[in-house]
């Protein structure tokens, strides 16, 4: 028995003394996640992270609302890309305050953030983030790589496509960046995934790139209105490039006009219309209540499907509070914090001491009761009248899908027929050419929508730059255009004052470096290829 | 494997018993130096079960003894005698002091040394210098007991665990714990998903003691897990040839809180309310509610430990049970630990093959009450009542507003507390086998190699849940909330080694003892989730992570003329987490002392009883990042609502994760030099220790250059990291005597750790915020930053009128540009201190035994979150709905209005001096039994300037602090 045992020890120790287990060190994962090379053997992965770079302008990570998110530098809800995007464009100007007490969030209105402002940075973190996952999308649909995964050929098909509104997207976001950053790094499809140091690319250049991506792509994008709802199509293009163009001047000197007048064209020729109701653009039913036919290229989100933190959420919650009853706007309650100023308010009245709520223009959609028009103090939600323009409720005043009231279903218009009218109307303006009747008419089909009829139209000697910066504002306000249009006026540092601009209740003028964003200095931190903005 | 297992069980089952009838004998067991009796010493029939105990005068009597039995005569720290019995009636027996075993044996991973031969700073921790109460969590026992070891408790829930630090830490993003090997297997480091603290399958009460490895010369041999330092466990095992031995030991506690958060009572709130402009104060209520008196209770605990233990000639037994149970101050706060620890040891072949099995097993039970309760209470409105019967939300007043004609709770209100606790439930079941065999083999043609087998698995499951029902206010949705989980993590290990032991005529004599080893481990874990997701129910995706270490080591040690000590190790570890090309490292140390003490200058001194001195270099590695497949690009599908609309359908999201393809070791640096001394005979000894190290290829969670990655932050290698620290630790017999004994011992470590490198840019001003706080999101106040410690938090410098009163919103403006923005921040102060120390006291005279422990921090500084985030007029008074806040008093100091989080105001000095326990005891001997008495009272005295309810948070952030209890725990042992 002993000896029995004794034996088996040895061979037992001298086993386990051989046993190597170097080959036990490669282990790849057991649960759903996948390699690069599991996770396209399925053909509807391609779909998938499509999806995924869509789905980067409306949601925050990969567990809806939250829970694994794609940024880690912020709070999840607070890295979503449209609630960046629309403070940066709005809580800096006339349009909006905010009440809380995050962070440098009160710099941004303040115009007084510096390079360590966590909003801008983490802004300009989601920006480079969409472009990267662009970039990535785009090295594995190359079309030797799907050869070498045996990709059939209608696949391919479907995949060019698929590529084009990825460089689209790519450009949308570079768009932010040259608007936000003007200098930005710069990274495309030819650059690994990796720890180097991107190069700084001039706005210039940057410019360039954009137009000519956009150029290439015109043609593989499906035609205007014939995509998918959500997905983007020729239209979204040329609405992009018409913002690129219009604001040329801004970004390398150059003004563009002509340009603007031909890709503005493009979008009110093809099958747009503007929906009867202003409010219905910004309700939960907006992608089927007549608002898609107006709406070129949204930011969908759904309450059961597309949750998140952000985006209309945000909008939605946040400029609820006081005597604002949750109910009305298709929430469970409000988040207290957004509100706006005097300045805007004014541009819907003749005489700054009349009442907002005797105005017939449909598109002044403020909440007043319990709010004073003008703000002692920031931080309390009654200060400043309320905006309740978007809500989530439907066109019969039906609450959207999600029944615990969280997540809206409403959907955010970034690019609509209005706005196309706007800018149309501006280069012909500015010279583009084109036809000032036109522009007028234009300009009057949207007044004749926001007040019934058409007792408020304008005349040509009506229709001047001033007169269009402030149209751009009483149609389009809060809808993330304010602080690219404020700047191309010349209105948005150095010019223009409103309460509590530069931190003073009467507002003040700031200097005109504030009219690009600093690159963040965590940033300048990591990457010694890059050179601060001037002025900070 | 399995074969060498049931061999075993049934090597128990032959178990020898054999009755003959027999006579007695009776004698004294006395010192042969000094002929003082021996209380306690065994006497044994060799083989037999047969045995006894000398009593307090060294007197014993064993009947049923045959002619030819062999008696053996045994006590710890002298050479065993056996006599053979010839019919004598009486052998008076006179023990010699054994040298041998008188000097400690020190472990030191993969084998052990004399403390005498010791090279490394390693510090044993035995039973008798444990922290006396009722320790639930094994770290407990040697808080303030070693220099360099910083053991912070968690908060005041039952059995919730402290966290370790050994020399302060070193990396930022990698895990900064100790690596902790429980009778030689390593932990995982993770921790066990689900449990308070992954010690707590280890009763404290079943601890022989504690080895703590701190510098790289000792740690290295456990190579890539072994910067922070490494503990190894030893719990108790049975002994040869010992009586049956049976004790039962029961601690009795009960606790309460000492002090609450200063918050305004409803007196002061109405009035403040009423004051305030803009105020409605119709959405008061008229009551007067304290808070916090409403959620904490006493608390009461029992832990009963039933000992067995017996050594039947070559095989002996320990075997415990244990029952542990306590309810936490915080309402519905429980835990409960029922463990059963066996050990078994069998010596075969003139002991050349010893085995070993030990088995930790455990049942845990935990209730964790919902501890944003105590954020609540602190913030509750104390003009409400805790009940109203008119409201839909199980009988308790809820903030609530009117929807579509119903009475439901406003949105973002803070909940009543009372209904947080009641309405609530997260229980958890936690079982638990840490288990080894041991076997270590010397060969018969040359017993100086030895061969050891250590097999060995940590196995956890646990299962729980958590459950909100619809009716709870904290239930927005309009379904019951739950959460269903299941956790397993399991880890495997094989050890095998060789050791060659000997002594070779070189320079006089040289002890050679050299040792060389292969090491695998398998760590894996599991973990599913069933639960609610707003008003739908998810089977979450699983989640399974593996990840092995492979490794490789060898140490040689050479002692010349037993005066010049020389020891070298190193180690190759291969982990899977590392890509293939960064795969192995190599984690090499080397080590010299020199026993001053055995030079002819000093051997003859009476004063100096031991001197030596220490120095090592040693290179350990970190790979502790918590995740698996970092070097791999992954890609991760979407889940819940995260799914994008095409057209009329939504299609789910696939995401290309971040990598680091190049990612590989963090590799700390060490150097250690030391002095070991005592005098006179050792009544004082101590030792000094100074230490350097450097982390390299820091591994951290830093911003990667924007577009480069496929995140903003990656986990990569960046850095470096330098620590300094000198240690001392002193003890002191004043008075050594048969009946009265007084030892003091006492430690001070002085430590300081800097960034002295964060990017791979060189931009000075470069820092990443750190230390989140609460009050606003994303608020950070702290920061890593190149010259600072990692704990340095980063503020406004606050501005003083005359009379001392912080000015609001007035702040140094520190770059001259005459506004104050996020520019003027600076960094200032930190949460780690300076120097720390435990002083320990134990005591007796006669049977009557006094003990003491003091422990003290000094240069760390507390961010006081709890008044921060409630201390402003705005915090009470501008929420997002229809109702008011409470407030912390110290809104009455400085009349704040707005938040002024980075205000340095909120910085305080958290110096303290705790008297941690203080115990008496009292112990009856009696002629077969022993009863042993005693009372001990645990966090008993804080000293401190510090204006939070404890000045010892880890972190550096006090914010909903879950305070700890005062206990007074009555003892009482028993033993046959």
């Amino acid at each position: 028995m002993f000896n029995k045992l004794k034996s088996t020890f040895l061979v037992l120790f001298g086993l386990a003394v051989l046993w190597s287990c170097e080959s036990e060190l490669d282990l790849e994962p057991e649960d759903n996640r996948e390699t690069s090379e599991s996770a396209f053997e399925d053909p509807e992965a391609y779909k998938q992270f499509l999806a995924k770079l869509y789905a980067g302008f409306a949601i925050s990570g990969q567990d809806g609302p939250a829970g694994d998110p794609d940024l880690s530098g912020l709070d999840e809800g607070f890295s979503q890309y449209m609630r960046l995007y629309w403070k940066l464009q709005e809580l800096t100007t006339d349009e909006a305050v905010i009440g809380w007490n995050d962070g440098t969030i009160k710099d941004l209105h303040n115009q007084n953030w510096t390079s360590g402002n966590e909003f801008i940075r983490t802004m300009y973190s989601r920006v480079m983030y969409q472009i990267a996952q662009s970039n990535e999308y785009l090295r594995q649909t190359e079309p030797s790589v799907l050869d070498g995964r045996g990709v059939d050929a209608a696949t391919q098909d479907q995949i060019a496509v698929y590529r084009a509104e990825a460089r689209f997207l790519r450009a949308l976001s570079y768009w932010h960046a040259l608007d936000l950053y003007g200098n930005p790094p710069f990274v495309t499809e030819e650059d690994a995934v990796g720890a180097f140091l991107p190069e700084q690319i001039s706005s210039n250049e940057l410019f360039d790139y954009i137009e000519s991506e956009l150029l290439a792509i015109e043609g593989e994008l499906i035609d205007a209105g014939a995509n998918e709802y959500g997905r983007a199509d020729k239209a979204a293009a040329w609405m992009l490039l018409s913002k690129l163009y219009l604001n040329a001047e801004k970004y390398t000197g150059t003004g563009r006009y002509n340009e603007v007048v031909t890709y503005t064209d493009k979008v009110i020729d093809a099958n747009y219309s503007l929906v009867d109701d202003y409010q219905k653009l910004f309700l939960a039913d907006n992608n089927s209540n007549g608002a898609q036919n107006e709406i070129i290229f949204p930011i969908t989100f759904d309450g059961i499907n597309t949750q998140a933190y952000g985006g209309m959420t945000f909008i939605i919650h946040a400029a609820v509070g006081g005597e604002m009853d949750p109910d009305d706007f298709g929430i469970n309650g409000g988040w207290a914090g957004l509100r706006t100023t005097s300045a805007l308010v004014n541009k819907f009245l003749d005489n700054e001491d009349d009442a907002i709520e005797e105005v017939e223009d449909e598109r002044a959609i403020f909440f007043t009761e319990g709010q004073s028009k003008e703000i002692e103090d920031i931080s309390s939600f009654t200060d400043g009248y309320a905006v309740a323009k978007y809500k989530n409720i439907d066109t019969n005043g039906n609450a959207g899908s999600d029944p615990t009231g969280d997540f809206p279903d409403t959907d955010f218009p970034m690019f609509r027929l209005a706005d196309a009218y706007l800018m149309y109307a501006e280069a012909v303006l500015r010279g583009g050419g084109g036809s000032e009747a036109d522009a007028l008419a234009y300009i009057n089909e949207l007044r004749e929508r926001a007040y019934g009829n058409s007792d408020n139209n304008i005349s040509s000697s009506d229709l001047s730059l001033n007169f269009i910066l402030a149209e751009r504002a009483r149609e389009l306000y809060w809808e993330a255009h304010r602080r690219t249009d404020l700047i191309r006026f010349g209105q948005f540092s150095d010019g223009g004052v409103w309460p509590f601009k530069g931190g003073v209740p009467q507002g003040t003028t700031t200097e005109s470096f504030r009219d690009l964003m600093p690159i963040p200095a965590s940033d300048l931190g990591v990457n010694t290829n890059l050179t601060q903005n001037p002025g900070y | 494997m399995r074969t060498l297992f049931k061999s075993t069980l049934f090597l128990l089952l032959m178990l020898p018993m054999s009755f003959f009838a027999q006579n007695t004998v009776t004698g004294t067991v006395s010192e042969s130096a000094t002929g003082l009796p021996i209380p306690g010493a065994n006497v044994i029939v060799q083989g037999t079960t047969n045995g006894t105990v000398t009593d307090f005068d060294g007197n014993y009597s064993i009947s049923n003894v045959a002619e030819g039995d062999i008696l053996t005569f045994s006590y710890l720290g002298f050479a065993t005698k056996e006599i053979t019995y010839s019919g004598q009636s009486t052998i008076d027996i006179l023990l010699d002091e054994d040298s041998a075993t008188l000097e400690e044996v020190v472990l030191i991973g993969y084998g052990a040394t004399s403390e005498q031969d010791a090279t490394g700073a390693v510090e044993k921790i035995s039973a008798d210098q444990f922290n006396q109460g009722a320790v639930v969590s094994p770290e407990q026992l040697i808080a303030g007991k070693s220099a360099g070891v910083q053991i912070t408790p968690g908060g005041g829930a039952p059995g919730q665990g402290g966290t370790i630090r050994i020399r302060g830490g070193s990396s930022l993003s990698a895990s900064n714990d100790p690596l902790i090997v429980v009778d030689g297997v390593p932990l995982d480091q993770r921790g066990v998903a689900g449990s308070r603290n992954a010690l707590n399958s280890i009763n404290p009460n079943e601890i022989e003691d504690f080895t703590v490895l701190k510098d790289a010369a000792a740690t290295s041999i456990y190579g890539s897990r072994a910067s922070n330092g490494v503990i190894l466990i030893t719990t108790k095992k049975g002994k040869r040839d010992t009586p049956f031995q049976f004790s039962y030991d029961v601690k009795i506690s009960a606790g309460s809180i000492n002090d609450k958060v200063d918050v305004l009572n409803a007196e002061e709130f109405r009035s403040l309310i009423n004051d305030t402009p803009g105020t409605n104060p119709s959405l008061l209520g008229d009551s007067d509610t304290d808070w916090q008196d409403e959620i904490y209770e006493t608390s009461l605990g029992a832990i009963h430990n039933l000992t067995a233990t017996q050594g039947i000639g070559d095989f002996y037994y320990r075997l415990n049970f244990n029952h542990t149970a306590e309810n936490g101050v915080l309402t519905g706060d429980y835990y409960e630990r029922n463990a059963f620890n066996v050990a078994l040891n069998q010596d075969l072949f003139d002991n050349k093959l010893k085995l070993t099995l030990t088995s930790k097993n455990s049942l845990d039970r935990n209730k964790f009450a919902d501890q944003g309760a105590i954020g609540a209470a602190v913030a509750f409105d104390p003009t409400q009542s805790v009940l109203d019967d008119t409201l839909p939300f199980g009988g308790y007043f809820e903030f609530n507003r009117v929807s579509g004609g119903n009475i439901v709770q406003q949105n973002l209100a803070t909940r009543n507390p009372v209904a947080l606790l009641d309405l609530y439930e997260d229980d958890n079941q936690t079982r638990r086998s840490i288990t080894n065999l041991n076997a270590e083999y010397k060969f018969h043609f040359l017993p100086e190699l030895k061969a050891v087998v250590n097999a060995g698995f940590d196995y956890a499951e646990a299962r729980g849940g958590t459950f909100r029902p619809l009716i709870a206010a904290a239930n927005t949705t309009n379904i019951n909330q739950f959460s269903n989980y299941e956790n397993i993590n399991r880890n495997l290990l094989l050890d095998t080694y060789l050791n060659y032991k000997t002594d070779v005529d070189f320079l006089n004599t040289t002890e050679v003892d050299l040792t060389a080893g292969h090491s695998y481990q398998e760590f894996y874990s599991f973990s599913n989730v069933t639960g609610t997701e707003q008003d739908q129910i998810f089977d979450f995706p699983r989640d399974i992570n593996r990840n092995a270490l492979e490794s490789y080591f060898a140490r040689a040690s050479f002692d010349i003329n037993d005066k010049y000590l020389i020891s070298g190790s190193i180690r190759a570890d291969g982990s899977s987490r590392v890509a293939p090309q960064n795969r192995w490292g190599y984690f090499p140390a080397a080590s010299v002392g020199w026993k001053l003490h055995n030079e002819d200058f000093l051997s003859a001194s009476n004063t100096v009883s031991e001197l030596k001195l220490r120095g090592g270099y040693g290179e350990t590695g970190n790979y502790e990042i918590g995740r698996n497949y970092g070097y791999l690009g992954l890609y991760t599908p979407s889940q819940g609502g995260a799914r994008y609309q095409f057209g009329s359908t939504f299609v789910p999201t696939l995401r290309p994760e971040e990598y680091d393809e190049d990612l590989k070791w963090e590799s700390l640096i060490n150097y250690n030099a030391g002095i070991d001394f005592g005098f006179f005979s050792n009544r004082l000894s101590g030792s000094v220790d100074a230490y350097y190290r450097e982390t390299e290829d820091l591994i951290a969670t830093v911003p990667v250059p924007a577009g480069a990655n496929l995140s903003d932050q990656l986990l990569t290698n960046v850095g470096t990291t330098v620590s300094r620290g000198i240690e001392v630790g002193l003890s002191g017999d004043i008075a050594r005597s048969e009946d009265f004994n007084w030892t003091l011992n006492y430690n001070i470590s002085f430590q300081d750790l800097e960034i002295t490198k964060l990017t791979l840019g060189d931009d000075p001003n470069f820092f990443i915020p750190q230390g989140g706080i609460s009050g606003g999101v994303g608020n950070n106040i702290q920061l890593w930053k190149e010259g600072y410690d990692p704990t340095t938090f980063f503020v406004f410098r606050q501005v003083y009128n005359e009379q001392g009163q912080p000015i609001e919103g007035a702040y140094v403006d520190v770059n001259g540009d005459n506004q104050i923005t996020e520019a003027d921040k600076q960094p200032y102060k930190k949460a780690t201190p300076d120097y720390y120390m435990g002083l320990t006291n134990t005591m007796n005279y006669k049977n009557l035994d006094f003990s003491f422990t003091f422990r003290g921090s000094f240069g760390n500084y507390i961010y006081n979150n709890t008044q921060s985030a409630n201390g402003f007029i705005e915090a009470g008074t501008n929420t997002p709905s229809n109702y008011y806040s409470n407030l912390n008093s110290n809104v009455l100091e400085t009349g704040f209005v707005n938040s002024q989080f980075f205000s340095d105001y909120y910085l305080q000095a958290a110096d303290f001096v705790k008297l941690d326990n203080i115990s008496v005891g009292y112990t009856v001997p009696g002629e077969k039994v022993d009863f042993r008495a005693s009372l001990t009272a645990t966090n008993v005295l804080v000293i401190t300037d510090y204006e939070g309810l404890d000045p010892e948070v880890f972190g550096g952030i006090d914010n909903n602090f879950y305070p700890r209890s005062r206990r007074f725990v009555l003892g009482l042992n028993i033993a046959f």
